[in-house]
């Protein structure tokens, strides 16, 4: 198409040339036949004035003036003379004498509308005294004059001395005829150039009416910036490795448009696209992703380039700072941000906007308002071998992920009474990779949330086949995540007859935020016959307060308390005071990492329900 | 449509050269004219009247700025004359045309004629004593003692 355009461009551009030239070529041509006449017709006057001087000369002896004043025959005959070379082009020949005041008289005149001898006429006289003192002939285009064209003078001379000068006048008539002869050729011209000027105004007026709507249908309407009609065409032609990627959410924007209305959301959203906006550069591109989410291609000066995080620092802080005045009210926004700061270490740029948009999510699960930033990105493994996003993905794809189970023992019955599920990577050299060396890296991923999937689909199938309690493990943030929660609720419900025998495990190490959701999902959850565990309590941030808000079954004590219980009377202490305390509030507790039989029987002094441990049993990939 | 829209566009722009060619140039000029010839008869007349008897002439004296045109020759102080008419003797009478200044000679202070297409001013010396005309330096040239 755009070698289409070209080809018109260059057809059009090649007609304005050739129609530019034929129309100077055709100028030429009437300048030159203008010259040409004119030289022909002064030639002829020449002569004719030549004739003149001589005929003059060989009537009259010394004085012209004098004599014909006293021969009215001879100046009658000389005058009859004149008139006869009177025509449609020399229309005046005339003969002028100059007097004493420097005033030009008539002695002869053979012009239709005759003068009286002596009469004086006004002419320029600088060009005739010119004649006069020179003694030669002088040819003056009168441009001043409508009725005439030439004037040429020729001097009579006497004895040395100019006594008269032979005035020929050209009509104006001829070099009009010969413009009025062309004039059709010029009319052309003249409507071609109308013609063209009209078509080059339509292509004007259609490519401001194109680029107008072009530029209406590439940008958001609300906040200026481009959508993603844009970005389709962006990704197309962008070279991504000049750019950096960053991924900007509104945080709580929902809370905005329910609490002060829709008409709020649509002000936030234009003065925060403005507020971004005066935070980038001209050469950055700012996208409406979709809601309240942006999307912005830095170009970065260097390929290990930290630019992009300090412009996102720069637009949180900027907005975060601003009091968006709404009406009667002040809202203060704050935004959370994702960067892909190496966008061309990805097979696609929609992948590497998906990692930007994952470390979005990841700024949003650490509390929102920050900017989360990877340098060295995922796709690559690590300096300790552990493995990558993409180790994860593709091990999910060729169904690698598989569970060790670990039992559980009751301690009374000393039975196996239940197993902990354990994620593993079975590697296709069959080796077994353990989760710590790959859940960091996809941790808020997508590929988490796959991997969870995966673990419940595989737990369950378990239970289906053995009809024995399991637990997995989970964090705190999984609960809260929308997503995963959702993906926990779906498999709950496809696996309904099975949900009583899942345990999940929670992570006990996270801060305890946003208590009422999780009360609530929890208790969704066990409506589904779900046990809820603390996992590695008695560590970390143990906090005694979630046996009041949380609704738990199941207390796992802490691997680092266990370990030492013989030998450590602090350790024994602790796990004496969380027994009473569990079984003062009916929970049912496990102790963890028992590796010894020392370790198992000064745990069964304790009242402690149930065990696992590498003495008792090693995670195992089959039950 | 746009031809015949192009085609009147075209008339209207040549009429409008035309006319500012024949009615600005021309006239002009001979306002210019004119309008030192009627200050220099008269340069001390605050309150100039001119009158003229034909329509041309008319409204080319009524586009000269600083003086007034009056509907009739015995209110004018200066009247321009193209034809052969009897007027108030003390009035300063011009003519347009060689003709009428010949006929004239004894009436008329000067004409203003085209001859061999070239602008001519004359003033008849005798007519300008009888009206204690004094012309500018300027105009010293064009005066004659006879025609």
């Amino acid at each position: 198409m755009r070698h289409l355009n070209k080809l018109y461009f260059s057809i059009f551009v090649s007609i304005i040339i050739a129609i530019a030239y034929l129309f100077f070529s055709t100028s030429n041509i009437q300048m030159t036949l203008n010259k040409n006449v004119e030289e022909i017709f002064i030639n002829g006057a020449k002569s004719f004035a030549q004739n003149i001087s001589e005929d003059i000369k060989s009537h009259i002896k010394e004085d012209p003036f004098k004599e014909l004043k006293n021969h009215k025959n001879l100046q009658k005959n000389l005058e009859q003379t004149l008139s006869v070379i009177v025509n449609e082009t020399y229309k005046y020949i005339f003969v002028l004498y100059r007097d004493n005041h420097g005033n030009y008289r008539y002695i002869l005149d053979g012009s239709k509308d005759k003068a009286h001898f002596n009469q004086r006429l006004s002419v320029n006289k600088e060009l005739w005294d010119k004649v006069y003192n020179t003694q030669k002939a002088v040819i003056v285009n009168q441009k001043k004059l409508d009725h005439l064209w030439i004037t040429y003078l020729h001097p009579v001379i006497f004895n040395g001395k100019t006594k008269a000068v032979v005035a020929i006048d050209f009509s104006a008539k001829l070099p009009k005829n010969i413009c009025q002869a062309i004039s059709p050729l010029n009319k052309i011209f003249i409507y071609i150039f109308i013609a063209i000027g009209f078509l080059v105004s339509i292509l004007i007026y259609q490519t401001f009416i194109s680029m107008k709507i072009k530029k209406e249908s590439i940008t958001d309407q609300l906040t200026n910036a481009y959508n993603r009609n844009y970005l389709r065409d962006l990704l197309q032609s962008i070279d991504i490795s000049k750019y950096q990627i960053m991924m900007l959410d509104i945080d709580y924007f929902k809370q905005v448009n329910d609490n002060y209305g829709h008409k709020a959301g649509d002000y936030i959203l234009s003065r925060t696209a403005k507020l971004i906006k005066n935070e980038i550069r001209e050469n950055d591109i700012l996208v409406r992703f979709g809601g309240e989410e942006f999307l912005i291609f830095i170009k970065k000066a260097s390929s290990r380039s930290k630019l992009a995080y300090d412009i996102a620092q720069r637009i949180r802080k900027r907005i975060e700072s601003h009091h968006f005045l709404y009406e009667q009210d002040t809202l203060h926004i704050t935004v959370s941000i994702g960067i892909s700061c190496q966008p061309e270490h990805f097979k696609t740029i929609s992948e590497s906007i998906k990692y930007a948009d994952e470390m979005l999510y990841i700024a949003k699960r650490k509390g929102r308002n920050q900017v989360v930033s990877h340098i060295i990105d995922t796709k690559t493994t690590n300096l300790n071998n552990k493995k990558s996003i993409n180790d994860v993905k593709s091990a999910l794809e060729d169904n690698r992920i598989i569970c060790f189970y670990q039992a559980i023992h009751d301690l009374k019955t000393n039975k196996i009474i239940k197993y902990e599920a354990l994620v593993r990577i079975k590697e296709k050299d069959e080796s077994i990779t353990p989760p710590m060396m790959f859940l960091e890296s996809i941790m808020y991923t997508n590929v988490y949330n796959d991997l969870t999937k995966t673990v419940l689909e595989n737990v369950f199938k378990q239970i289906q086949k053995q009809h024995i309690q399991i637990s997995v493990n989970l964090n705190f943030s999984d609960i809260l995540d929308n997503k995963i929660f959702m993906l926990i609720i779906e498999e709950l419900k496809q696996h309904k007859e099975l949900s009583s025998w899942l345990i999940i495990e929670l992570l006990e190490y996270e801060l305890l935020e946003e208590i009422s959701t999780i009360q609530e999902r929890l208790k969704e959850i066990k409506s589904y016959g779900v046990k809820i565990a603390i996992d590695d309590f008695g560590s970390g941030y143990s906090n005694y307060e979630i046996f009041k808000i949380l609704p738990i079954d199941i207390l796992k004590i802490d691997g680092s308390l266990i370990k030492d219980i013989d030998t450590s009377l602090i350790s024994y202490k602790i796990v004496h005071s969380i027994s009473v305390l569990a079984k003062e509030l009916g929970i049912k507790t496990v102790a963890e990492f028992v590796h010894s039989k020392n370790v198992l029987e000064t745990v069964r002094t304790l009242n402690i329900d149930e065990v696992q441990g590498f003495y008792l049993a090693k995670p195992l990939p089959k039950i | 449509m746009v031809q015949f829209g192009v085609s009147i566009l075209k008339k209207i722009i040549f009429l409008l050269l035309i006319a500012t060619v024949l009615f600005s140039s021309d006239l002009k000029t001979e306002q210019k004219i004119y309008k030192l010839i009627i200050h220099a008869l008269l340069p001390n007349k605050k309150d100039i009247k001119v009158w003229s008897d034909t329509k041309s002439k008319e409204n080319l004296l009524r586009g000269i700025d600083d003086i007034v045109y009056v509907s009739s020759p015995t209110k004018a102080n200066f009247v321009l004359l193209s034809k052969d008419k009897k007027t108030n003797k003390d009035v300063i009478k011009f003519v347009t045309n060689i003709q009428l200044l010949e006929a004239q000679q004894n009436n008329v202070v000067g004409g203003f004629f085209w001859q061999k297409g070239r602008p001519n001013i004359l003033f008849l010396r005798r007519n300008l004593k009888e009206h204690n005309i004094t012309l500018p330096e300027s105009m010293q040239e064009y005066i004659e003692d006879e025609i």
